[in-house]
């Protein structure tokens, strides 16, 4: 196995309820991996699970080698591993340049952080992340006074900003107009290659527009991975989606 | 050239939040010419002092979110180091041997106790009067932020531990003075200045560690640190998930803001001229918290000026026979109001008319700029 993510037979129970169930997934440098799946298929568990918001009941998860069910979601960060929630989480008082400044860690440590010039190497920084994700105007005013839209946009540029190389995002494009997630998607294929990133997302249009191999998942396994085709013919898949009109409808 | 321009733009942003601090301070350091009484002085210093202390309690709640309703231990701690100090250099009346402070005495202690010792010096009873009380609360914080204590379970646990060790002190009577506290405590002095209470030199002590303390605090909060602070106030978990370990900044500013108050407790025992069990109170300690919610817990100089307003007030109020007893009512009642109709405090107040005539002038002088910014974008 050369993978660069690999989760082995991970299994997580909320109260008796497997939300995962000996899940296995790898994943290669730089590739931009999908995943797809009804409601309570443990799609945002498994991204929990490699952030380590969750911990494993079993199983491993490794990145580039090393263990990370044994390491606390900061040091988990710190291997480099990004994370975007389903809820957009961004520091609501806080101007949307000091959300992107704080995003920028390259350093932890806080007498590291006892200094007070940001450097203008930092400042241009920001000024092409903001413009990156639409919100140049924005720079001064506190994140509260975004719209939801611009908040997701806000949370995207901040992962730019923290430069992790495995990025996770869980629906990146909830709440967002069909101009902005043609953006989104642009922006995504822009960071595939550079960054690994695994997308949770429902709406098809946007992972057919992004993804190369999709994931599916069901009860909490894997069920099916491939291109959008294969997966689309798949019968399991289709089982699976009973009900709702197929995968093109979830 | 833009980043020249956010350059400059940021030094001025910087200087207009500089100068409520420096307005202030200068008030501070103004008041004894305006003001030549120095029974009325002595009072002023010590609502100085309780403001330095509710600046502390700004820091960590206001800025960390960590709302500790025992910040009167720090300050208590801090005072007690100086009291130990000013007492082993009282001039011996009841003394026993080389100098045995006179309750000790008292109570049929014979040697003076190893941990009393160091403080014959006074370097080290100052450099104590900083350390322990950011020790403890490093300590403690260490338990709390490691466990992700967080919310009303901190305020509980700090209001918790302060009276515990209040208790402990009133309880070890033969080595604390008990309920007494440490009383008739020798002038402090510094560098061949003496520090009476009653003098100019400890006012303008008080007015030096006033300007420190909001110095401090405010290049705390300007500092990359400060920020991600304040980014775990928004969100605690968020700031996980970029790398940082959140507990150890929570320790920082909530041992930094334990030193403070430590300071803050020092003076207090220069002003009061004694260490008492109720410096380290419950009822200061809540008090201290409606100071800094009246005056705006984000704002280092709210939360000084609403300390030195309320507990000014406090002091002119209740000399007199109808308020005595009624003083608790209306610090009460203070506090509903500010909570209900201002979250921001004073401070909240005075920003929002600050920028309401800003841009009343803005709206005023717009029409002209829109022509000139025209004229340049046809040229």
């Amino acid at each position: 196995m050369n993978s660069h993510l690999d989760l082995r037979d991970v299994s997580v129970s909320f109260n008796g309820f497997k939300a995962l169930n000996s899940l296995n997934m790898s994943v290669r440098k730089g590739e931009l991996r999908c995943l797809i799946g009804p409601n309570g298929a443990g799609k945002t568990t498994a991204l929990d699970i490699i952030c380590g918001k969750v911990k494993p009941s079993a199983g491993s998860v490794s990145f580039d080698g090393t263990a990370l069910q044994e390491l606390e979601e900061y040091e988990i960060a710190r291997a480099g591993v990004g994370r975007k929630f389903q809820v957009p989480s961004v520091f609501r008082e806080l101007s949307v340049s000091d959300n992107l400044e704080v995003a920028r860690a390259r350093r932890t440590s806080v007498f590291g952080n006892l200094r007070w010039s940001i450097g203008n190497a930092a400042r241009n920084d920001i000024e092409r992340l903001a413009e990156l994700v639409g919100l140049t105007e924005q720079l001064d005013r506190p994140a509260a006074y975004l719209s939801h839209g611009q908040t997701q946009w806000l949370e995207i540029g901040m992962l730019v900003a923290q430069d992790a190389e495995l990025i996770l995002m869980d629906e990146p494009t909830a709440g967002m107009t069909a101009q902005e997630t043609r953006k989104t998607a642009e922006l995504f294929v822009r960071l595939k290659g550079k960054h690994t990133l695994i997308v949770v997302e429902h709406d098809m249009g946007f992972v057919k527009a992004i993804g190369d191999i999709i994931s599916v998942m069901h009860m909490g396994q894997m069920l099916a991975e491939g291109t959008a085709a294969e997966v689309e013919a798949h019968p399991e898949v289709r089982r699976a989606y009973l009900g709702s009109g197929g995968i093109s409808h979830a | 050239m833009p980043s020249n321009a956010s350059n400059s733009s940021g030094l001025q942003r910087l200087i207009a939040q500089l100068a409520p601090l420096l307005i202030v301070s200068a008030l501070v350091f103004a008041l004894p010419v305006l003001l030549n009484n120095d029974f009325l002085l002595n009072k002023v210093a010590r609502y100085l002092v309780l403001g330095i202390l509710t600046i502390s309690l700004g820091l960590s709640w206001g800025f960390g979110g960590i709302l500790n309703l025992g910040q009167a231990m720090s300050f208590g701690l801090g005072s007690y180091a100086m009291a130990m100090a000013l007492k082993l250099k009282t001039v011996p009346v009841h003394t026993g041997a080389s100098g045995l402070p006179d309750f000790m005495v008292w109570n049929n202690v014979q040697h003076l106790p190893w941990f009393w010792e160091p403080f014959r010096s006074l370097s080290f009873a100052i450099a104590a009067g900083l350390i322990v009380p950011a020790l403890v609360a490093a300590a403690l914080g260490w338990f709390m932020f490691r466990g992700r204590v967080t919310g009303v379970y901190v305020s509980i646990i700090t209001l918790a531990t302060m009276v515990v060790i209040n208790l402990v002190i009133i309880d070890q009577q033969s080595y604390t003075g008990g309920f007494n506290g440490i009383t008739d405590l020798a002038q402090l002095e510094l560098f061949g200045v003496a520090f009476d209470a009653y003098g100019r030199a400890t006012y303008y002590l008080v007015a030096g560690c006033v300007l420190l303390s909001l110095l401090v605090a405010f290049a705390f909060t300007k500092s990359r640190a400060g920020l991600i602070v304040q980014a775990i106030r928004d969100h605690e978990s968020r700031v996980r998930y970029f790398g940082y370990d959140v507990a150890l900044y929570q320790i920082f500013v909530f041992a930094l803001s334990a030193a403070i108050a430590g300071l803050a407790g020092m003076l207090y025992t220069v002003v009061m001229e004694f260490a008492s069990p109720t410096f380290l109170g419950v009822q200061l300690s809540l008090s201290v918290v409606v100071w800094c919610a009246v005056g705006g817990r984000q704002s280092l100089v709210g939360a000084f000026l609403g300390a030195v307003l309320v507990a000014g007030m406090q002091g002119a109020l209740s000399e007199s026979a109808a308020f005595l007893e009624t003083w608790t009512l209306v610090m009460g009642a203070l506090f509903v109001l500010v909570v209900l109709f201002l979250p921001k405090g004073l401070a909240g107040l005075a920003q929002s008319t600050w920028r309401w005539v800003a841009q009343r002038r803005q709206a005023a002088g717009g029409a002209v700029a829109r022509g000139v910014s025209q004229t340049e974008g046809s040229t």
